[in-house]
């Protein structure tokens, strides 16, 4: 093995992030006694032989393909890159089965959860969820009440997040069954690997991530209302200030679908028109970006500009599918979240296949006093929050800031949770010219159809850049690392490491490997004519 | 126990939007329909506007009749008419529940209990919805109601539709909304899961048959004491025969009998007249 990682797998197990207190992390790529993973070998292999300038040179070589393509997330205002770590994550054909069939069963068991609030409430007689705690959800729009989907789905698009815990297991952090944002970053990602640091994808096989735009107008062209055979799909952005417009785009672009404002759409009755230079031309799916509150300024918000008024009745109506469905945020909520797992097995009569981190319900007098006393160990979450924001991290937060929290948790116990302060897996990620641990999560996307849950195989994986920093949301400063699912047991006999060593500075000028995937061509025309 | 003799109750609700300018487009929803109950039939209910426009029905959440449009035409008035029938009877009272049995409903109907912006209790109503806590479910909601109705004096004009409880209280004055927040506000804090109900009132005890009256949109409240007891705090009494329901919800937010957005239009003023006649 190179230098690059000698004093890494050190520094992995002699984490100071911690301060030997709680227990450390597990590292994604060593394990605890320096042994490399598996499915790590080929890329580490390669990686290994690398010179520092070299992958200096091709990390400085990411970001600048990410600011050109203006692949950039907004932090407090200022349009910052995304930074891609050189390292890819690395999931094993093994561990990835596990990851999809725990979140497709997730998904399975919300879909039913949502499908029964919004009509019978069969879940809250049978006292499997206490009334009081969906009724007081603030995603429980109950204006949606008897809405109909046509296919029967409401979660077109999840992002639920995983993390490993200090025992290797792999829990949901969170689930995200509205808006879920970032696999633009994942098909970006890709494509950048692809061109900056071609040799790492040689010899083995990549599951690709590239065809995520042509699953997902599938599905939303199969939730198109009956009778409608040659549907028109739209994707509804807030417009260009939005920190997401990038991946509203994006997918509108390589799905060969419409992107549309607000203002762009009508309804005359309980029909949805698109606004053309060649008329008014009738909207069939609406893959929607804007939140719930700004859909329908007769049913929410009034003075909302972003949605179009009658929307809701028009799907009531049957007349246009919105995807994701209104009122998801009653399943996402992060209360709700602790009974996902008496869910599963409510609905499907199944043992989940990923845990929960463990997490106190703050309404609960005991469970509230208990976490407040513990505080400074806790993560304290919003029940509605999304993208890391309104999230304290205990070990991490001053007493002042602590003590303000606890008298919010008091006036307001609905509108919180406290979850035990998970040491999240870490990976080796290039800092200031070295390898060095951080933690990271990961968020798989899944899409529904109606007949399947398909996950996309890998994902955004998230790195707290700063030195152990818990938080990895990309609105609060994190960076990513290409995620790969390898397609077969990674069984093969070990062949000697042959470092490649290309010149510094320079992108290398190989000979062609395999087939592997580029991803969709970011830079590139529309890929595909509706 | 027979019945008693209904009062058919035939209902004209008309609200006359104008705007400053004419309205581009207007998208509205409308609850004038009265409500199927144990104490009342719906023979027909029909909502009609002008300009006229294609309507869409279904019910809400709450179980009440909604009626959407748009009118895409620009218009510088909208009339929204609604007329109903309905044959209406005194109520038969349940059997009482103890306060065991209502809290175990409170669990259930958890969003009938809790608080809502316009139903807040301060320290001060629930100390008084604690002193008024005694005897049993049903006594204790006569108790609010008849303190509310003393609590309140009957003055128009001086609240919205978006005062609060709290502010009717602190005033002291108010029309049936208030009344019915405050009451709601005070229920809810004694334990009681209780509901807002809109509606019309006849205003004769004893009506001429075939003689219109001029009648007024109404809200009262439902406590559950075993049953939904409904009863109405602005007039200090149960509800009856002169009651017509319309909707119900945890307040006035969730059952306006007309609710729209409009594009252009500049201010609006409106105006409501409701009619009812007792028919038979």
């Amino acid at each position: 093995m190179g230098d690059l990682f000698d004093r890494y797998a050190g520094a992995a197990t002699a984490s100071k992030l911690h301060g030997g207190r709680a227990r450390p992390p597990v590292d994604e790529v060593f394990e605890a006694c320096g042994r490399l993973r598996d499915a790590y070998h080929d890329v580490i292999s390669v990686v290994a032989g690398m010179s520092t300038e070299d992958v200096a040179a091709r990390s400085a070589r990411l970001a600048r393909a990410f600011m050109d393509q203006g692949v950039t997330f907004d932090l407090d205002g200022e349009e910052r890159p995304f930074p891609l770590d050189v390292l890819p994550r690395v999931f094993s054909d093994s561990e990835w089965r596990l990851v999809a069939d725990g979140i497709a069963q997730r998904i399975r068991a919300l879909e039913a959860f949502l499908d029964d609030v919004y009509h019978a409430g069969r879940v809250l007689r049978d006292g499997v969820v206490p009334p009081a705690v969906v009724h007081s959800a603030p995603g429980f729009l109950r204006q949606c009440h008897g809405i109909e989907p046509a296919n029967g789905v409401r979660v077109h698009v999840a992002g639920i997040d995983v993390v490993r815990d200090e025992d290797g297991g792999l829990r949901v952090l969170e689930d995200n069954l509205r808006c879920p944002s970032g696999v633009s970053y994942v098909l970006a990602n890709r494509a950048a690997m692809a061109r900056v640091l071609p040799e790492v994808f040689w010899g083995q096989d990549v599951r690709m991530v590239a065809d995520y735009p042509a699953r997902l107008v599938r599905a939303l062209r199969a939730a198109a209302p009956t009778g409608v055979a040659d549907p028109t799909v739209v994707v509804l952005t807030p417009g260009v200030h939005n920190s997401a417009f990038y991946e509203h785009a994006l997918l509108a672009r390589l799905m060969g679908v419409h992107l549309v404002e607000g203002r762009d759409l009508v309804c005359h009755g309980t029909d949805v028109f698109l606004r053309t230079t060649d008329g008014e031309l009738p909207v069939h799916v609406i893959y929607r970006r804007i939140d719930d509150e700004f859909l329908d300024p007769l049913q929410f918000r009034p003075d909302s500009l972003l949605g179009c008024p009658g929307l809701l009745n028009a799907m009531r109506a049957g007349r246009v599918t919105v995807a994701n469905a209104a009122g998801n945020g009653v399943a996402d909520d992060k209360l709700l979240y602790t009974y996902v797992p008496d869910l599963i097995r409510y609905y499907l009569s199944e043992e989940p296949l990923l845990e929960n981190v463990s997490t106190y319900r703050l309404i609960d007098p005991e469970e509230r006093r208990e976490a407040l006393a513990r505080r400074s160990e806790l993560v304290f979450k919003r029940v509605d929050g999304s993208g890391g924001k309104g999230l304290v991290v205990g070990p991490h937060a001053s007493a002042e800031e602590l003590n303000g929290l606890a008298a919010a948790i008091e006036r307001a116990p609905r509108s919180w949770i406290a979850q035990r302060t998970v040491a999240l897996s870490t990976a080796p990620t290039w800092v200031d010219g070295g390898m060095v641990p951080r933690h990271v999560d990961l968020r798989p996307f899944a899409i529904n159809d109606g007949e399947h849950i398909w996950v996309l195989p890998g994902g955004l994986t998230r790195v707290a850049l700063a030195e152990g920093g818990l938080v990895v949301n990309s609105s609060q400063g994190g960076g990513s690392k290409d995620t790969w699912v390898l397609d077969r047991p990674t069984t093969r006999a070990r062949v000697p490491l042959q470092p490649l060593r290309p010149a510094a500075g320079r992108s290398s000028p190989l000979a062609p490997g395999p087939p592997m995937d580029t991803g969709p061509p970011v830079d590139a025309q529309r890929s595909q004519q509706q | 126990m027979s019945r008693s003799p209904g009062w058919r109750l035939r209902t004209e609700h008309v609200t006359a939007f104008e705007y400053g300018s004419p309205a581009r487009s207007s998208f509205n929803e409308v609850r004038k329909s009265p409500l199927p109950t144990s104490r009342q039939t719906v023979h027909d209910a029909r909502v009609m506007t002008t300009p006229g426009a294609p309507q869409y029905a279904y019910r809400d959440y709450w179980g009440s009749a909604v009626v959407a449009f748009n009118v895409d035409l620009p218009h510088d008035q909208l009339v929204v008419h609604g007329v109903s029938t309905a044959e209406t009877h005194e109520q038969r009272r349940g059997s009482e529940a103890s306060w065991a049995a209502v809290g175990a409903a409170a669990n259930r109907m958890a969003e009938l209990v809790a608080e809502t912006e316009l139903t807040r209790a301060d320290d001060a109503l629930r100390g008084i919805a604690d002193e008024l806590h005694a005897g049993t479910p049903a006594t204790t909601a006569a108790a609010v109601v008849d303190w509310v109705h003393r609590a309140l004096g009957y003055v128009p004009g001086v609240t919205h539709v978006r005062t609060s409880a709290l502010e009717a209280y602190r005033e002291g004055q108010g029309v049936c909304q208030d009344f019915a927040h405050l009451a709601l506000a005070v229920l809810r804090a004694a334990g009681l899961p209780a509901r807002y109900v809109s509606g019309y009132l006849h205003p004769e005890p004893d009506p001429v048959i075939g003689e219109p009256a001029t009648g007024e949109s109404h809200a009262w409240v439902e406590a559950w004491t075993g049953y939904w007891w409904g009863l109405d705090p602005a007039n200090g009494s149960e509800v009856g025969h002169r009651h017509v329901e319309v909707a119900r919800g945890r307040d006035y937010a969730d059952v306006p009998p007309v609710r729209g957005v409009y594009a252009g239009g500049g201010d609006i003023r409106s105006t409501v007249t409701v009619t009812i006649t007792r028919v038979a």
